[in-house]
């Protein structure tokens, strides 16, 4: 990485800084915002007595101003204290989350993987037989895969293949399930979250590699005798798959996002079915606390994968 | 001077002759829009669900809301295409309405998307310097939070309905097309006839209304189609997590979270609300493509 770039890097690191303050105020923003009162919300499913509602409006700090409330929160917020959530017996929200985290990225990985396994050699070959009938299905395939929605996917999957035919279980049966099981039950939520996945990169990847293959030193590369497979691999590749790792930094947060239905359906144990059960008993902490971190997850992605992109890639210069 | 004048009426129809006047914009997108096969059949499956949407109740051959004595979760047959629900209501009744709900909520929210997307979008790429570093580092922010966390973040604050679920999918979905609106303001303002309406002593107001806006609309209507098709999607999933409408009206995504409960007797349930939001969503699609193809030509993927 060069000098210049190095600098780039640092200088993102440290925008880091105000855009996680621009994120807490925004999500901060989000609860305050919002009509009704958090502390009657809490209450209301023991009592709705006045005098509780005011003791627990007391305690929560909710009669400070907000810039007062905002910095009180804040100062927590950065040592990790998302304070306790109001069900889930009233753990710490961050060992709630910690306990599901393992279970989103496992789940995140294997299906950024399947994505990449299939998007790869079918975007390649697309590019190679550009206008075939093959290009042409890909083009379809992509499309289609675009308009269906990963919940009903999820479901026709859970149909077929648990209900009709009984080869997989339908959701997961929980943590005391051993390693062939565990496998047998990530089958499903990977395969449709790395379908929409996949329809995105295929193109991505067909078209980078179709800028690539008609470039000079490949027609140079094919001129001294080099066989196929070397331009192809060696020579194209190399260049055609560079701007897909910025494209993976934005699927991430997509996968994030279809995480949250697809776990619902196959009770996965991940972040994105917490989201989900504590937006039902009106969790705020909890939504709050996941709401924040995986937006500074994503935050921090990004400048992850353009730090990559300047390493692997030393022609980019960043100003 | 009456020489003169005669001589002139009869020049002119030979001027008009040599100058035809110019085909317009529309008329251009229009046609290329045409001759593409693909772009054709998706407007061919708007223009129809458009007509279910709007003869709903003719179409309909049982109230979509009543319970059918002695019907629940029957396979499909004549009288039921889409067989029935738990609670003995038509499926194909039910599919059908829930066509109006979709495009209601997938139409508002697109207005709200394009209104804030376009005037921040707007401003950000006019006014530069800070203005736009303060709208875009926001944009950024917001754009950070994966969608779906925001989506039901926000509609865990605000008690779920149909309204709530437009508003929130506006709120939290305009960064993308602010973002592309500024882009393409970036570009125009630096280019000659805006620097003429400028040194000709245009107002800034009159120069985005005028000049960038009506160059700024191909993209800004290919933005609006594509995010019709999404916005559509999200509102099936809201719906589907129960966070979006709310019984007993009618949501493709809502009956889908029904048919996972009987899932085990029932595959109707399952098979058409979701091929009714697929079949919408790409054909919607279809005709965002073509429309961008239509637009500029130039930019045409390969």
């Amino acid at each position: 990485m060069s000098a210049a770039n190095r600098g780039y890097v640092l200088r993102r690191l440290f925008f880091l800084v105000p855009m996680l303050v621009g994120l807490s105020i925004v999500v901060f923003a989000l609860i305050h915002l919002a009509p009704g009162d958090p502390a009657l919300a809490l209450v209301s499913e023991q009592s709705a007595d006045p005098t509780i509602v005011a003791q627990v409006r007391e305690n929560l700090g909710l009669n400070e101003p907000l810039p007062v409330q905002y910095a009180i929160w804040a100062a927590k917020v950065a040592r990790l204290d998302f304070g306790t959530a109001y069900t889930f017996n009233r753990k710490p929200v961050i060992d709630l989350i910690g306990e599901r985290v393992a279970a989103t990225l496992v789940l995140q990985a294997l299906s950024l993987g399947l994505a990449l396994a299939l998007a790869l050699p079918i975007g390649i070959v697309a590019a190679k037989r550009y206008r075939s009938g093959f290009d042409q299905s890909t083009t379809a395939g992509s499309f289609l895969g675009l308009a269906l929605p990963d919940f009903w996917v999820a479901l026709l999957l859970q149909l077929l293949f648990a209900v009709s035919l009984g080869w997989l279980p339908a959701s997961t049966s929980g943590s005391d399930a051993t390693g062939l099981d565990r496998a047998r039950y990530a089958v499903m939520p990977v395969v449709v979250l790395a379908f929409p996945t996949a329809a995105v990169l295929v193109r991505y990847v067909r078209s980078s590699m179709l800028e690539v293959i008609n470039q000079d030193y490949i027609a140079m590369a094919r001129a001294k005798g080099l066989a196929d497979r070397a331009v192809t691999y060696r020579h194209a590749l190399k260049n055609a798959i560079l701007p897909m790792v910025t494209v993976i930094g934005t699927q991430t947060a997509r996968l994030l996002s279809g995480s949250v239905v697809v776990e619902y359906v196959f009770s996965w144990p991940g972040l994105g079915s917490l989201a989900y059960e504590s937006i039902l008993r009106r969790d705020y902490p909890v939504i709050l606390a996941l709401t924040l971190l995986t937006g500074a997850f994503v935050l921090f992605l990004n400048v992850l994968v353009d730090a990559l992109y300047a390493m692997l890639d030393p022609r980019i210069a960043f100003d | 001077m009456q020489a003169t004048q005669a001589a002139l009426a009869q020049t002119r129809p030979r001027l008009e002759r040599a100058a035809p006047k110019p085909e317009s914009q529309a008329r251009m997108v229009w046609g290329r829009f045409r001759r593409n096969r693909l772009a054709m059949v998706g407007a061919v499956g708007v223009a129809l669900l458009a007509a279910v949407a709007i003869a709903a109740p003719l179409l309909t051959p049982h109230d979509y809301a009543a319970f059918n004595r002695g019907q629940p979760l029957k396979p499909p047959s004549a009288d039921y295409w889409f067989g029935t629900d738990r609670q003995t209501r038509d499926v194909f009744s039910r599919v059908v309405v829930g066509s109006r709900v979709s495009l209601a909520v997938g139409l508002a929210s697109m207005a709200l998307v394009m209104l804030i997307g376009c005037v921040l979008g707007s401003l950000a790429g006019f006014l530069g310097g800070h203005v736009d570093n303060a709208l875009m580092r926001v944009t950024d922010i917001v754009l950070a939070i994966p969608q779906l966390f925001l989506l039901i973040a926000a509609a865990a604050l605000f008690t779920p309905s149909l309204e709530t679920t437009m508003i929130v999918i506006g709120l939290t979905s305009w960064m993308g097309t602010a973002r592309l609106v500024r882009g393409e303001f970036l570009r125009l303002r630096a280019q000659d006839f805006v620097l003429a309406a400028q040194a000709l002593g245009a107002s800034s107001g009159r120069i985005m209304a005028r000049h960038l806006l009506p160059n700024t609309l191909g993209i800004i209507i290919v933005q609006a189609t594509l995010w019709l098709s999404y916005a559509i999607l999200v509102e099936s999933s809201l719906s589907f997590l129960g966070l979006g409408a709310q019984p007993p009206t009618p949501s493709w995504g809502g009956m889908l979270a029904d048919g996972r409960v009987d899932m085990q007797i029932a595959w109707w349930e399952t098979v058409f609300p979701g091929l009714a939001i697929f079949g919408t969503v790409f054909a919607f699609n279809l005709v965002g493509d073509g429309l961008r193809d239509a637009f500029d030509p130039r930019q045409r993927k390969r």
